[in-house]
């Protein structure tokens, strides 16, 4: 028997059912709730920067999805397919061109959804798509090693456990010289801590800088902490590949650490879709509540500030600055002012970007993409709209709160020979720090002790 | 009045009344069978928003054309969108004046204003109507329930505009081809993308819940803070 099944390939028939599975009610909303009014289109920068290409349009990328769900799920597709253009999947081609789609060209920002009249949120249900592709094995392969690797090694970069703790012990090294205070640990491990601070996995790769700099601000305000041991990556790369067991299996972890700690805080350091994701879809995904404060390392930083616990001093950043807020930050957990404020602490000449905040363009490193190197090229085409906007502030540096941003950022400066540096606020306010009178302390400190050892040895 | 117009003016529409509740009740039901998303995390932002206000906000968002770059940018297409669904108003309501209250429009300013807000709606209609079949990203989004429900109602406009004064001494046809668009357009809507508003306060209040748990509604673009340190 010819059944509509029979004629649907494996992978094409799961995605469907699955499908099913996956929807919530907002979704539904959603893929219901889209009149076609094309008000959205220009909200998204791979159409500004492909005009004439309507295949960009935000609309036309969730249709694609949409189809399946008119076809399958919503009973005006059964009835009348064609009329309201339902449609299914049959090969497993169609679910690669679904795939070039869902990753290669949307980075999930949501500037659509916040300019939707309608409030349809294609990149909740984009997410979902992914995550019904990634089911089966259809992904872009920086995802599949990616997403391996947190499952696996319980981090996104595969750092392992002792090279974690020798970076750490590597920074709190750096830290004794620059604090001249042999006695200054950045601790790992430590219980009933005030804080435990977890960070992304880049800056034990590649920016262990942020490391140090985020230990100096911890110092100086006398803070008690602590580094987990495991449970320290705050990236999630469930957010982006859509399978919501990573999400909450990652954020657990983190979770877990910090109650197995009795940590009263978790301090996430600078990153957008890691603060989105620890702060905010992991208790969804992990399907638990949290019971201990969470903040972006940002508000304890201004905090610090305004409470009198550190000093800073703005003319030790010369130079202009601009804010790019990250699109998770910015439109999934308002994290907006508060950078600002803090930016404004530590710099002397802030020039805000436009548009800004809630309305500002994606790095178009977000989604993922960073870690897709077939979409390159259109990537950093659609970067135009950034490198445009970046350009207008004429000022030398741009500030995130952001990782993927950072990697994002300087990828485009890069391409479009920009001569821009791109920074984050820990260093910035590490190196606004006002430290010279502990530096010296210490140093008349440790210099008597041991004057005092050598005599006693004498 | 002939027994056509009668029955088309009464029962017929009485009828399709019926029959588009139903089909509402039937929606609202599939749609409520979904399960909702849950959010347990703990409220971001800065303190000064909630679930309700995001909610609120989100629902009059419609109302605040500068509240969303999209709107804010395009002020004609905002107008356009105003009139249109002015005009929707307008439409229904006189199919229940021309029955049941015909000495309303005994007023001629009241049958100035339908007449008014029918007949820009229809032009509005016709314009969107080029902007579906030009504009080469809205005809790539646009499915044939989308071209018919703009055709349907720009057709449904110029008929209630001759309908509104009420007058049949020259003729039925103009007032029971209204009345049959009206029936036609009632049964049509719970199936066709013209029933988007039912979903649309479902939507908003979603997404205005989720936002403004999360700081993100109402949008900021003045500094929320004090640069006094
Ligand atoms: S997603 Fe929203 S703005 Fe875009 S076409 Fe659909 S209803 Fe219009
Ligand atoms: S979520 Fe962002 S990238 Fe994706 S379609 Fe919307 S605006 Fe474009």
């Amino acid at each position: 028997m010819n059944t509509e099944k029979n004629k649907r390939s494996y992978k094409a028939q799961k995605v469907i059912d699955r499908m099913g599975q996956k929807l919530t009610r907002q979704m539904v909303g959603s893929l219901t709730a889209c009149v076609h009014c094309g008000m959205c289109t220009d909200s998204c920068h791979y159409v500004l920067a492909n005009p004439g290409d309507p295949t960009f349009a935000p609309a036309y990328k969730a249709d694609k999805i949409r189809k399946l769900f008119k076809q399958h799920y919503d009973w005006t597709g059964k009835v009348f397919p064609k009329w309201v253009k339902a449609g299914s999947v049959y090969t497993d081609e169609e679910l690669q061109e679904l795939k070039d789609i869902v990753f290669g060209k949307c980075t999930n920002c949501r500037r659509c959804t916040v300019n939707c009249p309608m409030g349809v949120d294609l990149a909740t249900f984009n997410r979902m798509a992914r995550g019904l592709l990634c089911h089966v094995g259809i992904m872009p392969e920086g995802v599949e090693y990616v997403a391996k690797e947190q499952w696996e090694i319980g981090n996104q970069m595969g750092v392992l456990k002792e090279d974690y703790i020798e970076t750490v012990e590597w920074q709190e090294e750096e830290l004794q010289s620059e604090m001249e205070d042999p006695t200054a640990k950045i601790p790992i491990d430590k219980p009933d801590s005030n804080i435990v601070y977890v960070i992304n996995p880049r800056e034990i790769k590649h920016d262990p800088r942020s490391i140090l700099d985020a230990a100096k601000i911890f110092y100086a305000a006398g803070e008690d902490y602590t580094m987990p041991s495991e449970g320290w990556d705050m990236t999630n790369f469930g957010l982006f590949n859509g399978d919501d067991e990573l999400g909450g299996a990652v954020a657990g972890r983190v979770y877990d650490k910090v109650e197995e700690l009795r940590g009263k805080k978790l301090v996430i350091s600078e990153c957008g879709h890691g603060y989105r994701s620890t702060r905010c879809e992991g208790p969804n995904w992990a399907k638990k509540d949290i019971t201990f404060d969470a903040e972006s390392s940002v508000i304890t930083m201004l905090e610090y500030i305004k409470q009198g616990k550190i000093k800073v001093d703005k003319t030790k950043n010369p130079g202009s600055y601009t804010f790019h807020d990250s699109c998770n930050n910015a439109r999934s957990c308002g994290l907006t002012e508060e950078p600002r404020e803090l930016l404004s602490l530590v710099v002397e000449d802030f020039r805000e970007m436009y548009p800004n905040r809630a309305e500002n363009y994606c790095c178009t490193g977000g989604g993922g993409a960073m870690s897709m190197a077939e979409y390159r090229p259109s990537r950093l085409k659609s970067a135009k709209i950034k490198a445009d906007q970046l350009a207008a502030t004429g000022t030398k540096t741009v500030v995130t709160s952001c990782h993927n941003c950072v990697d994002g950022l300087t990828d485009l400066i890069g391409h479009y020979k920009l001569g821009m540096d791109v920074t984050q606020l820990v260093n910035l306010v590490a190196n606004a720090l006002v430290i010279d009178d502990i530096v010296e302390e210490n140093k008349k400190k440790y210099a008597e002790k041991e004057e005092v050892s050598s005599g006693s040895a004498q | 009045m002939s027994n056509l117009l009668h029955f088309s003016e009464h029962a017929l529409q009485e009828v399709a009344l019926i029959l588009m509740a139903t089909v509402y009740f039937l929606r609202i039901r599939w749609f409520m069978k979904w399960p909702l998303g849950k959010e347990r995390q703990p409220a971001t932002g800065l303190g000064d928003t909630n679930p309700k206000k995001g909610a609120r906000y989100s629902l009059a968002n419609i109302a605040m054309p500068w509240a969303m770059e999209s709107t804010r940018s395009k002020p004609f297409m905002y107008a356009q969108f105003v009139v249109f669904h002015l005009g929707v108003v307008a439409a229904i309501t006189l199919s229940f004046i021309i029955p049941y209250g015909p000495g309303l429009l005994k007023s001629s300013s009241l049958v100035a204003l339908i007449q008014g807000l029918t007949g820009t709606a229809c032009i509005v209609g016709f314009m969107r109507i080029i902007r579906r079949i030009s504009n080469p990203y809205i005809r790539a989004i646009s499915s044939p329930d989308d071209h018919f429900s703009l055709i349907l109602l720009t057709s449904w406009f110029a008929f209630a505009f001759l309908a509104a004064p009420n007058d049949i001494s020259g003729g039925e046809g103009f007032m029971l081809t209204y009345f049959l668009l009206t029936a036609f357009f009632l049964m049509y809507v719970p199936f066709s993308k013209i029933s988007h508003y039912l979903y649309y306060p479902f939507t908003r209040t979603y997404l205005g819940r989720s936002f403004g748990r999360r700081g993100v509604f109402p949008i900021r673009r003045k500094p929320a803070y004090q640069r006094s340190i």
